[in-house]
Parts: structure tokens; sequence; C-alpha cells
């Protein structure tokens, strides 16, 4: 070959090897039959998932209804459910420019994943779709915007959460029905731990914090904490909603309340005790009715089950934690893929949609849907009614846990034992926790 | 030639040397080449092919040991979050070595380490040299004691932790039956780390295995002769076997206490490090910093792992010459 043909052959070849690359890097992908094609890391099928099984679901009736236009393609995924691994993933995927089309994160995941630039703004979508927009309830987007406005997350779901009870337990000790205040509950607490009750199943993680957004958001100014503070404060120790939040949350636990193992951090230590009815109470949100308080997995225990907002300090003070759960982000830069992640968000969040959600997970809509259609789905009532409760209490808070900075649970599930136990005093364990949570941003 | 040669005497020509009084004939030195034995050069013929079978395993370690092992060892000098990097100089160790945290991780390490060193290993010395004996029943003990080595430490840890509940796990249910108060060994900072390493100390099936296989290895006349000069088997055991072990206990531990300065997964599953970092290792503090977005500082936490790793093969090898034979 001579040296004309072999530079000709060589500069041809590098050519087709850039506009691979950069076909791979830029271009909408399409499928065979000229679908546009976008990724998808939490739709996969799920036997244990009832979220994940869902998303598998929507998105083959997505697929099936944009036949021809826009095609959801599910990435097998290890990290799709909530934990701390979840956040590292995408963040490494994030810095090799490779997160999926579709995915989901909370708000503190969000918050973290803010600073690499790398999640796609919703805003101007909904800007330019009013009746879209205006579908969602009020604060369904408040933990999913960003500083200047952005809307990073399409929430999927808006829940009320409470505190489930065992009637039966309740009524033997004198309770016909949950208590309106926190002296209340302890007067309560004190009763079942003479009859040999565990008064509140809690595990360490999400169900402690749950009570311990509780406590902090049923007294003035708690909100506020649980909204800003909680990222901006640089010692929690410094709001006395906190520290009188804490310390009677680290009574229970040392009067004998609170179930023995509640430390693990795995929730299954909080449901155990109470779908075995050792335990009186266990909070959750109304997921916790599908995953755990099925009539197969407890029988008769479905009946004796009653729902209640948290308690509060003072009569009428009752509030509950308010979620938006995980929201839909997306990591798509091209348009046409753009557009098709679009038309999923919007296809997700519709009424009929939101409704087979609702009856699949026990989640509740994030959009407002008429009561016809409420009625005619026919929501399992125990996951639902708190959201109707919710209307009426005097506090609306988020959840500590989804709504804090991203180090919140590996610093809370190391240092909450010690503390209970007697190894650091409030202002030690408040301060380390607030610089612990922080550094995991 | 000189003149003294040419007229040298004859009854001056040295005699031919004497022939040993007894043994063998003497026989001419071996002078084919002998199989290359540690430390003997390659021979030139088998140079080209030696060297092509390594090569696989030379790229193998350079791409996943080599070229890991030098970012790691660069950017543990940088303050690196994967989105920026910056040279930091000294910092990162400063930063480590002037943390209470790292100083907890670095002790329980060491505590894990030396749980296995003088517990574990002693009792698969102990165990394995009872089985060579072979008593009744000697097979299906192997094999009981083996399992638990196969288990994933993933499985095992996630027994343990039912077994330490202090709810309805078996251990406070035992102490309940005896009338004992039971305690919440995992989350106490009194007792975390003994019940962390109450999970692994008695893992011994790999050093009974080791041991066995060594003194299945060990000639019998040794035995016979201490027999026929009046040896019990006591002395047998700790005169002549022991002291053969010697090699084999040196390997039980160096593989140990390596697995021990990386143990993450146990530790992982059972507490997470806590309470208060009363059960944190090195590998699960280098973990934290790399969830947090420290990544250089990670590395400079990878790192001191990899030194400590490489002095204690040096040490235990001189210490129980391993390699050198023991018979």
């Amino acid at each position: 070959m001579g040296t004309t043909r072999r530079t000709a052959a060589v500069t041809a070849s590098a050519a087709a090897l850039l506009t691979a690359v950069a076909g791979c890097g830029s271009g909408t992908d399409t499928s065979a039959t000229g679908e546009v094609v976008v990724t998808c890391a939490t739709c996969q099928e799920s036997p244990t998932d009832p979220f994940l099984q869902y998303n598998y679901e929507a998105a083959q009736r997505f697929n099936e209804q944009f036949a021809g236009q826009y095609k959801v393609e599910t990435i097998e995924n290890p990290n799709a459910g909530s934990g701390d691994d979840r956040l590292q993933y995408y963040q490494r995927l994030a810095l090799a420019d490779d997160l999926p089309d579709l995915f989901q994160l909370n708000s503190g995941e969000i918050k973290a994943m803010e600073q690499n630039g790398r999640l796609h703004d919703f805003a101007p979508s909904l800007e330019a779709d009013a009746d879209w927009a205006d579908s969602f309830y009020d604060q369904a987007f408040d933990a999913l915007t960003g500083p200047d406005g952005q809307v990073w997350a399409i929430p999927q779901q808006r829940d009320a959460i409470g505190i489930y009870y065992n009637k039966e337990l309740l009524e033997a000790a004198g309770y016909d029905e949950f208590p309106a205040t926190w002296d209340e509950f302890e007067d309560l607490a004190a009763e079942l731990k003479s009859e040999g009750k565990i008064a509140l199943a809690l595990d360490g993680d999400w169900a402690t914090k749950l009570m311990w957004a509780n406590l902090i958001g049923t007294q003035p100014g708690g909100a506020e904490f649980l909204g800003e503070g909680i990222v901006d404060l640089e010692d929690w120790g410094d709001d006395p909603a906190v520290v009188q939040a804490t310390e009677r949350l680290r009574d229970w636990h040392t009067e004998g309340y609170v179930n023995a193992d509640a430390f693990s951090g795995d929730f299954q230590n909080a449901a155990a005790p109470y779908l075995t009815e050792e335990a009186a109470t266990v909070p959750n949100g109304p997921w916790f009715v599908k995953t755990n308080l099925t009539p197969e997995a407890a029988p008769g225990l479905y009946e004796k089950t009653g729902y209640a907002p948290a308690p509060g300090w003072t009569d009428g003070g009752q509030g509950t934690v308010v979620v938006s759960g995980a929201g839909w982000v997306s990591g798509a830069t091209d348009e046409g893929e753009l557009e098709a992640v679009e038309a999923f968000v919007k296809f997700m969040s519709s009424q009929d949609e939101v409704l087979t959600q609702a009856q699949a997970t026990g989640a509740n809509p994030p959009v407002v849907v008429d009561a016809a259609a409420a009625k005619a789905a026919d929501l399992e009532p125990l996951a639902t009614g708190l959201i109707e409760q919710a209307t009426d209490l005097e506090h609306a808070y988020p959840h500590a846990r989804v709504h804090g900075p991203a180090g919140l649970d590996t610093s809370w599930k190391n240092l909450w034992p010690a503390y209970v136990k007697g190894d650091l005093d409030t202002d030690e364990f408040l301060e380390r926790l607030t610089v612990d949570s922080a550094s995991g941003q | 030639m000189s003149a003294f040669t040419k007229d040298r005497p004859p009854d001056t020509v040295p005699a031919p040397a004497p022939e040993p009084a007894v043994g063998p004939p003497r026989r001419r030195l071996v002078t084919r080449r002998a199989r290359p034995v540690p430390g003997t050069r390659i021979p030139r013929g088998m140079r080209g092919p030696v060297a092509v079978s390594l090569l696989p395993g030379l790229v193998l370690f350079g791409t996943f040991f080599l070229v890991p092992f030098l970012v790691l060892a660069a950017t543990a000098f940088a303050r690196w979050s994967g989105l920026d990097f910056a040279w930091a100089g000294l910092d990162n160790y400063r930063q480590m070595f002037g943390d209470p945290v790292f100083l907890k991780a670095l002790g329980n390490t060491l505590f894990y380490a030396a749980a296995s060193v003088f517990i574990q290993v002693p009792l698969g010395v102990g165990v394995g040299m009872v089985l060579a004996l072979r008593p009744r029943g000697w097979k299906t003990l192997r094999t009981i004691i083996f399992v638990p080595f196969v288990i994933s430490g993933a499985a095992y840890a996630l027994v343990f932790s039912m077994f330490y509940n202090p709810r309805a796990g078996l251990l406070n249910n035992a102490l309940g039956a005896v009338g004992l108060p039971g305690r919440d060994w995992l989350f106490d900072t009194a007792t975390a780390r003994w019940a962390v390493a109450g999970t692994f100390v008695f893992i011994i099936g790999f050093v009974v295995i080791l041991v066995m296989a060594e003194i299945a290895a060990i000639p019998g006349e040794l035995y016979e002769a201490a027999s026929v000069d009046g040896a019990s088997t006591w002395q047998q055991l700790t005169r002549i076997t022991l002291p053969l072990l010697r090699n084999v206990i040196g390997t039980a531990i160096l593989i140990r206490l390596l697995v021990d300065i990386g143990m993450f997964d146990l530790v992982f599953i059972l507490t997470a490090g806590g309470p208060d970092d009363a059960t944190a290792t090195l590998a699960l503090y280098a973990y934290r910093s790399y969830l947090n977005g420290e990544w250089g500082f990670a590395n400079a936490v990878g790192s001191v792992i990899i030194v400590i790793g490489l002095v204690l093969i040096v040490a235990v090898r001189r210490i129980f010459r391993i390699g050198e034979r023991a018979l």
C-alpha cells in the first residue's frame, strides 16, 4: 500500500471512529423502529419492592401507549432501592457523564446531586404547561426545588406519614382512641409497659427519625428546622425544639417504652414486634400496609389496626410528616430524549397512573385527583385515611431522613445507640450529629 | 618446558589420592541440567517461554493492582472529590492522624487482628492437632468445623445479628434461661467490639485444614523413633508436631492478619461501625470518607492499610521463617 493510500485509509478510519464516538455521546438513541429510546434505572421488575414493580409495569404501559414514538428501556440496577449506595452509584455515573435518562432520588439525595450540575431542570417544562403544573399539590415540589427555582424532580407521591396502632392493646390499656398529646402518649406507654407490652416499635433509622421529626415538628419553629435549619444550622443543639425532642425520644428508650432491638437500622426490627402484637404502635408511611400489614402476613391484625397523626405538645397541636418520597429525575441532555422523558413523567403523573400506583403500593398521589375517581379506585383505607386527616392538622413538616443532609443516616446509626446508652450527652450528640451529617454531603 | 620439570626425579611424582575407606565408589559430578530451584537462574533456552507464560499474569497484575496502587499512592496527597482535584501534600495524613475516629478505627483493626492471632489460630491449631490423631468421628467434625469458612461474610453477619438480638436473640434467651441478664451486645460501646470479634474468632476451619495437611506430610518414622525412645503422645505433639507446624502456623497468622486489616463486610452489616465508632475498622473509615466525597483522603487511609499489611507480612515471615524448610 502506498503512502498516500495508507494516509487516506488512516484518515478515513479516524473520521469514522470520531463520528461513531460523537454519535454515542450526543445523538438521540433510537430503536430499530425509529422510537426514541430512554433508559430508566428504577423501572426493573422486583418481587419484593412494590414501587419498583409498579414502575416496571407503568413503563410497559407507557411503551404500549407511545409505541413507535418513545420507548423506556430498563437498566438492571442493584442500587435502585433507597440506601447509602444509591447516591454513590449515581454520583459515579454523573462524574462519568453517564447518568440514566430516568431514575428516582429523594430530596436529600437531590441536594447532594445538585452540586454536579448534571440533573435536568424541569422548571421550564412546568412553566410551559400550566395545566400540568397546577395538577400537583401546592407543596409537592417544596423538597425537590433548587436554590434558584430549579425543579430537579417530578414527585412520585405525596404521603402523610402517621402512626399505626393496635386498637385492642390500646383499649386494654384504657384508651379508646390514640392520644392527642405527647404527655398522654407517655401515660399510655407507661401503662403498656406495666402490662409487659412495648409501647412504640422503632428501628434506629427510618422509624426512629420519623418520631424525632414528629417531636420536633409539633413544636413552634419545628417545621422551620426540618425545612431549612436541618440543612443550614451549624449546630442542631442550638435549636431548643431539637434539644427537647431529642431528649424526650432518648428517655422513651431508657424508660423501656421502646423495643430493645431498636438500633440496627433495619425497619424489620420495628415491624416484627408490631406484627407479633408485642408492640402497640409503630410509625411508618401508608406503604406499611402494603408491605407488612397484609391480611396474609398478620391474620386478624389488619382489623385491629388504626392510624393516627403524631400527638402534639399541646392539645390540638397534632401534626404529620408529609413527604414527596422519591421523585423522578433525569440525566438526559439530548433534546429528543428530553422530549421522551417529559412525556414519561407526564404519563406517570396522570390521574389514571397515580391511582394505579396508589393501589399497587399504598402511596398517595402527588396530584389532586377528583373525588369520584379516587372513590372508584377503592384505595386502601388504612393507607390513605391519614391524607384526609392531614388537611386539618396544625403542623405539617418534612421527614428528617428524606430532607436532612445526605450523611444523616450514617451518623445517626453510629451515634444514636451511644447517646441513648449514656455515652454522650445531648450537646455532644447533636453537635457531632450536625458535623458528621454535613460531611456526608 | 622448564629444565626443572624435564629433570625432575621419578620419586617426586605425587602419589594418587587414596580411595575412601568406606562408602560407595566416587562418581563423576552430575553434569545434566538440574531442575530449577528457588533462587537459581532460569536457563537461557527457557527464558522466552517463561516470559510469555508470565505475560498474562503481569498484564493482569499491572492493570488491576499496579496501576490502581500508583493512582492510590499519588492521589493520597491530593484533595480529590471526584469533581475537584488539588495537590495537598501531607494534609490528608496530618488530618488522618489527628482524627480520633481514625485512631479508634486503627485500634479496633489491631484488636480484631490480635483476636485472630491469639484466639483463632491457637484454637485452630489445637483442634487440627487433635483431629490429626483421627479420633472417632473426626471426618464429620472436620466437615462441621469447615462449614462456617465457606459461608459468605454477609450471610454470616446476618446470622450473628439475629444471635445477638437483645429482644429475640438466642444469646439473651439462653442467658435468661439460667437467670442471667441480657444486653444489647452489638450496640453497647462496652460489648460491641467483643461481640464483633466473637463472630469470627471461632471460624477455625481453614487453620484446621492447613494443620491437618501439614501433619499428614510429617514422616511417620519420626514418631516411630520417638515411640522407641519412650516419648509419650503429648511429648510427640509438643516436641515433634508443633515445631514442624511452624511454617503453617505462620501462614495461618499471615492470612488472618491480612483479612483482618481489611475487615469490612462483617462490621458494616453488624453495626456499621457504631456505636460511637466502637467497632469501626480502617476499611470502614476509608469507605465513609469515600461516601463523603473525600476520595483523596480515603486513598490516604488505603495507603496506611497497605503499609500495615506489608509490615505484617515482613514481620510474620521473619518470625515464623516462612519459606524455610522446617524439617
